[in-house]
């Protein structure tokens, strides 16, 4: 007599697979951030050179007041017009790419002012394709242009 | 003669693909997916696109909300609530681990420029270098 082996098929159970494609849908979303991961760079000098401080009337001066004003080399505008810290700034490197830029910022101003004047001039940077040589003063540099004016 | 008894079609959604569109969606979900440090809401400032770096993963953190409040984290941990004196202290212990680590400033447009100034402080006495100011995209008008 014959015996015949009844041969069972091998499959891989994909009834739970969609359960499984949507347990890590939801672990997905919910750990997904769309956040901000882009900013300007800026690079502080080192600690030992805080020596040679810039001279103020050597260089482009731009005082930044709480006010939402400020003033540039002596002219004041508002925080409207900061697109003219691009065209006033870009006059003065075109003779001489090395002029000192200050970013004074008073301290009961707003950090968003500071931002947008600093973006003037990183944008003029990038289309110049040439680094400026922008100081955002510390402390004791910030008191003696304080004097100055 | 009698009138044939109307076949009702069965209504059936088609389910074939479902395991196919759950998994673009995973694929889509993973790639997107970032491990924020920091998840403190804040209102960027907003600057050009051109002038936009990407932030290099494990830069350190530095969060001022406009309420005046300090956070910071060093790049693989979760940022924690600091006072300003505190700010250099941990900055130090960065810079001591590895003197080029780029440090980022998520500061909220309407903080107080003051607090900011102290925080640069810190950070330029700490030894800090590389620094990077978060922001949004967007023109300044």
């Amino acid at each position: 007599m014959k015996i015949e082996i009844k041969k069972e098929d091998a499959e891989i159970p994909t009834a739970s697979m969609a359960d499984i494609a949507f347990l890590l849908i939801v672990f997905f979303m919910l750990t997904t951030v769309f956040s901000a991961n882009r900013g300007m760079e800026h690079v502080l000098p080192p600690k030992d050179e805080t020596n040679d401080a810039i001279e103020p009337d050597e260089a482009i001066y731009i005082h930044i007041f709480p006010s939402g004003q400020f003033e540039m080399d002596k002219t004041s505008y508002t925080i409207d017009q900061v697109e003219q810290v691009y065209s006033y700034v870009n006059q003065k490197v075109q003779v001489n790419a090395k002029k000192p830029i200050i970013v004074h910022t008073n301290r009961e101003a707003q950090y968003g002012d500071m931002v947008a004047i600093l973006d003037q001039l990183k944008l003029l940077q990038v289309h110049m394709k040439q680094e400026l040589a922008i100081t955002i003063p510390s402390k004791e540099e910030a008191k003696r242009y304080e004097d100055f004016n | 003669m009698r009138v044939k008894k109307t076949k009702m079609l069965e209504a059936v959604i088609p389910t074939a693909s479902m395991a196919d569109i759950a998994f673009l969606l995973i694929v889509f979900f993973m790639i997107s997916t970032v491990f924020q440090v920091d998840k403190t809401p804040v209102k960027l400032p907003a600057s050009d696109k051109d002038n936009r770096i990407d932030v290099v993963k494990d830069s350190a953190f530095v969060v001022i909300r406009e309420d005046r409040t300090i956070k910071v984290s060093d790049g693989i941990e979760e940022s924690a609530l600091v006072n300003l004196e505190d700010v250099g202290v941990h900055a130090s212990s960065w810079m001591q681990k590895n003197p080029n680590k780029p440090v980022v400033i998520k500061a909220d447009a309407a903080a107080n420029y003051g607090l900011v100034d102290d925080v640069l402080e810190h950070l330029r006495n700490a030894g800090v270098t590389n620094l990077k100011f978060l922001t949004e995209q967007g023109t300044t008008q």
